[in-house]
């Protein structure tokens, strides 16, 4: 069984390749961090609304928010390697296919784990610290590394099937917003309007988010946390399905 | 057991491109096999396709006694590969590169650490060894390209254009290689642009032009088959008749016996005869009468390179290639 040790290397190969290009770490933090910085400041005030501080209800959403304009580098970055010829290099040995995703997948979940480390740690900074601790801290950044996993399923069936670095930016750039304001990550559900509360409860950020804002605000829930699990997990398993599909395609 | 046994393949890309139409050759264990073609003949479909990056549309392909759609894993594990673009991991270093090709090969550790270490030193790479190998001028990255396709001792060694680009210096290194690597046992397919390294080293060979093979056998053959003298007439440079010229030289030569080709080049004319030597007299009286002057003339046996011409009606010309699509490429050597 080769699966385990080709994984490993692929995902070597991508940690190195962060390492030396640390622009890499930094390229989607910047908007998440200003958030953190002005945003929240700018709407403190919402906090009065929510009864709660609001730097406290938001980190959840922002972190969140890193993860899914984050994850969208995976696709790019399978893209260059189509276009550079790396990918037929690798794909003329015999190493396993799928490790091949998976190593990328699970370098995307490392760096995510990484930013989302940053983040909190600024946050920290601004007075937030989860009501569940260190322990607490862990559960928040695993959470956000499988998320972060999952969604860039999606930007890697997208870039095996475009082929274009443009296209996959072009559709994180249009999705981030209207799927981030169209969640919980901002906002408690009771404040939104009508049909926005609809689209919130089923949008999977909503899920990941509420898990990760209870480890933050309240503490263990049992309930968030499991649901988050299994929304995560579904998309887990349609996009590396659909990348696995796109991925047999480019042998063709 | 044949290396790599071809039976009536036929590529049809997607966009309705015929870029191989139905090619059938064998590959024999240990031989050092030229796979020459022009310009979009198809060669690198076929090594896309022998090497299991492309799916055939129809036909039969068996790669180290395996059918490379049945069994892609067994083939992958016998071959090596070196596309006609280079590819590395500008992001590692050259080291990094080949130990990555050789995790992915299952190859162990030690054994690993060693082979590397040999394989830097081959192709002159252990100076830089551990500098990012994007840093790398074109030539050594082409050769650690090379190098990589090595470390997991291939049976059969796949190799699109390896020399294109190197400096003459590191392409004779390369040459002298591949003729060791040959001679240890493995079986060598190879294409490229240089026909008189084909000529000293490739047992055999196979003319490929529009996707369909047009000449195959040892080179000794295909230019016996030839059956001529070549005699070169070069006409004085930058004669703005030159057209002109030429026609009424050809006229001329149509009217001597024993000829059996008279080509164009770039240079003048190129005459198929017989016995060449004897008729070079008769040539230069012939201009002579007619008013035509020659700036040069000469007499050949056939090379590969008319084998080519007359094949395919085209000539190939590594310098133009390396210039064209490799400017800047050179390898800088050291010591
Ligand atoms: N992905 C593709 N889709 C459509 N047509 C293609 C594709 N790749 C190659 N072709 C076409 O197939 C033909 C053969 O191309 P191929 O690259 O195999 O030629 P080649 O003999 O390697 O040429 P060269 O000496 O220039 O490398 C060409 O007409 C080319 O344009
Ligand atoms: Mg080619």
């Amino acid at each position: 069984m080769t699966f385990i040790s080709d994984t490993y290397y692929m995902f070597l190969r991508w940690m190195k390749k962060l390492v030396r290009n640390p622009i890499l770490l930094f390229f989607s933090l910047f908007q998440p961090i200003i958030f953190l910085l002005l945003f929240t400041q700018l709407f403190s005030s919402f906090g009065v609304l929510l009864g709660v501080n609001y730097t406290l209800f938001a980190t959840a959403g922002i972190v969140l928010q890193n993860a899914f304009s984050s994850a969208f580098q995976s696709g790019t970055a399978i893209v260059d390697d189509i276009k550079s010829g790396f990918l037929a290099k690798i794909l003329a040995t015999p190493a396993n296919r799928a490790s091949i995703l998976l190593g990328r997948l699970l370098s995307d979940a490392f760096r995510v784990f990484a930013q989302s480390l940053i983040i909190l740690l600024l946050a920290y900074g601004l007075g937030v610290f989860p009501a569940t601790g260190i322990l607490g801290y862990i559960l928040i950044l695993v959470t956000v590394a499988f998320f972060g996993l999952a969604w860039s399923g999606i930007s890697l069936a997208l870039g095996l099937r475009t082929k274009s670095a443009e296209t996959v930016f072009g559709i994180a750039g249009t999705l981030t917003f209207p799927l981030l304001f169209m969640s919980t990550a901002l906002m408690k559900p009771a404040l939104m309007p009508t049909w926005m509360q609809n689209v919130s409860a089923y949008n999977p950020i909503s899920f990941a988010v509420n898990a990760i804002r209870d480890l933050i605000m309240t503490g263990y829930v049992w309930n968030s946390f499991s649901q988050a699990y299994g929304v995560i997990s579904l998309i887990a398993v349609l996009t590396l399905g659909a990348t696995l599909y796109e991925f047999r395609k480019v042998v063709s | 057991m044949p290396a790599v046994q071809v039976e009536n393949l036929v590529k049809t890309y997607g966009d309705g491109t015929q870029a191989v139409k139905g090619i059938s050759f064998k590959v024999d264990d240990g031989e050092f096999f030229g796979f020459l073609g022009p310009n979009g003949a198809g060669k690198s479909t076929t090594i896309k396709i022998l090497t299991t990056l492309l799916r055939k549309t129809s036909g039969l392909a068996n790669v180290a006694g395996h059918d490379i759609e049945h069994d892609p894993q067994k083939v992958r594990k016998l071959i090596g590969v070196q596309m006609q673009d280079t590819v590395i991991d500008e992001d590692l270093t050259g080291r990094e590169n080949l130990i990555l090709q050789g995790h992915l090969h299952q190859m162990h550790r030690e054994e690993l650490k060693e082979r590397v270490n040999t394989l830097l030193k081959i192709v002159d790479l252990e100076d830089a060894a551990d500098k990012r190998s994007a840093y790398y001028s074109g030539g050594m990255k082409k050769r650690l390209d090379l190098a990589s396709t090595l470390v997991h001792r291939p049976k059969i060694l796949f190799l699109d254009e390896p020399t294109t680009g190197l400096d003459p210096q590191s392409r004779a290194t390369v040459w002298s290689y591949l003729k060791e690597l040959n001679q240890e046992g493995i079986t060598i397919f190879i294409t490229t642009q240089y026909l008189e390294e084909v000529d000293r080293l490739c047992r055999r060979l196979a003319i490929l032009d529009h996707g369909e093979i047009v000449a195959q056998g040892s080179p000794s053959e295909l230019k016996s088959e030839i059956g001529a003298d070549r005699i070169t007439l070069g006409f004085e440079n930058g004669n703005p008749e030159a057209g002109a010229l030429k026609n009424k030289a050809k006229q001329v030569l149509s009217n001597l016996g024993g000829i059996t080709e008279i080509v164009d080049s770039d240079e003048g004319i190129v005459i198929y005869a017989k016995n060449g030597g004897f008729l070079v007299p008769d040539i230069v009286r012939a201009f002579d009468g007619a008013g035509i002057k020659l700036a040069s003339i000469g007499v050949s046996s056939p090379t590969l390179d008319d084998v080519f011409l007359k094949h395919t009606g085209r000539r190939i010309r590594p310098e133009e290639i390396d210039k064209s699509r490799a400017s800047g490429m050179f390898g800088r050597r050291r010591r």
